[in-house]
């Protein structure tokens, strides 16, 4: 099975607005993927959304937010429903500055319905990050259940090596993950031992799926992904050398 | 001090000109909800963090002129978005400590 588990909507300031969720399930059907999962900067208000599009389509998906931490490090909490996906939404809401977003600065941030329509524009600045650190973070996203990801380690950016030096191993992460251009020559040893994936960390249409993750997975769950991981058995796909 | 003086202090290169960028003050910071939570306005922002979003971050604290160092560069989105909201961008290839020193002639910029 194929995945990609990166995939920014709308919602997200910095992502097209053509990132609707009808349209990102429309493209993982197309390109194969066997599941997605919807991770918006630090709010999983569109997963209810794409959980509609993914049931009329018959995609699997799973449900989650790319949480800004205390580090200034991009991750990814994973979770199987989108009540899960909100619990830990209210829970970052609740440590995020109380500043009003200027979609001319920042970008427009709208919460939409499966179809389409646009049901409001998120106040809170998403771009920013949250006041709760990596490991808190972390053991907020097991409790609800979830699954939890270094995102994109290769980037100098917003990454636990940009941030941090190093992978934490203290057991907060299930897996990382590694962008589409990175040489896996290059970043699979640099792991330091982690399951590794690919994904997209699509912000317009053309990127949904054009790199993925694949594994044998009975389900598409984080309990079979975290099944997957501890096992070492998830396979990052080729990387993009063309754009 | 004009960003072409602030430029000259630190042995810089001028990447994204502004006409009549200044700052009044200096804030050192590489964390971005740092610098919007503490950075003064009209300050110099002298950082390691050649990111977009920092140009998002110095409109919201009136910040005219980001003191790139270590000679990091400046990705083309974070330029283009420089110059749109009139941020002038010095690359230097000093330290944040050395840029700060040779930026001691402005008193800190916080709140």
């Amino acid at each position: 099975m194929k995945f990609d588990l990166h995939i920014h909507s709308c919602l997200s300031p910095c992502a097209n607005l053509e990132m609707s969720p009808s349209e990102i399930v429309q493209r993982a059907v197309a390109a194969g993927m066997g599941g997605i999962a919807l991770t918006d900067h630090q709010s999983a208000r569109n997963t209810p959304a794409i959980a509609e599009c993914a049931r009329r389509a018959g995609l699997a998906c799973l449900y989650g937010l790319e949480v800004c931490t205390a580090e200034e490090v991009h991750t990814l909490a994973l979770f199987d429903t989108t009540e899960q996906a909100l619990a830990m939404t209210d829970w970052v809401y609740a440590a995020m500055p109380k500043r009003v977003n200027d979609p001319e600065t920042f970008g427009d941030q709208p919460v939409v319905t499966w179809d389409d329509d646009i049901v409001e524009m998120e106040w809170r600045i998403l771009a920013m990050g949250c006041r709760k650190t990596i490991p808190e973070v972390s053991a907020k996203c097991h409790e609800l259940g979830g699954i939890y990801l270094a995102a994109h380690i290769d980037r100098s950016a917003f990454s636990v090596y940009s941030q941090l030096g190093n992978i934490p191993s203290d057991g907060a992460f299930d897996a990382v993950e590694i962008s589409r251009t990175a040489d896996e020559t290059i970043w699979l040893p640099k792991a330091e031992g982690y399951a590794v994936t690919r994904s997209s960390d699509a912000h317009n249409l053309d990127d949904v799926a054009r790199v993925w993750t694949e594994a044998d997975l009975p389900a598409f769950t984080t309990a079979a992904l975290k099944a997957a991981f501890a096992a070492r058995t998830t396979r990052p796909s080729p990387r993009l050398t063309t754009f | 001090m004009t960003a072409a003086e602030i430029c000259t202090a630190v042995n810089g290169t001028i990447a994204v000109e502004v006409a009549d960028a200044a700052a009044t003050g200096v804030y050192v910071g590489d964390l971005l909800s740092d610098i919007m939570g503490h950075a003064g306005e009209d300050c110099a922002l002298v950082t390691i963090q050649n990111h977009l979003n920092t140009i998002a971050v110095c409109t919201l604290v009136g910040c005219a002129v980001i003191v790139l160092c270590h000679n990091r560069p400046v990705p083309p989105d974070m330029a283009e978005a420089a110059a749109r909201e009139g941020v002038a961008i010095v690359v230097t290839p000093l330290s944040q400590y050395a840029a700060a020193r040779a930026l001691s002639a402005l008193p800190p910029a916080e709140h």
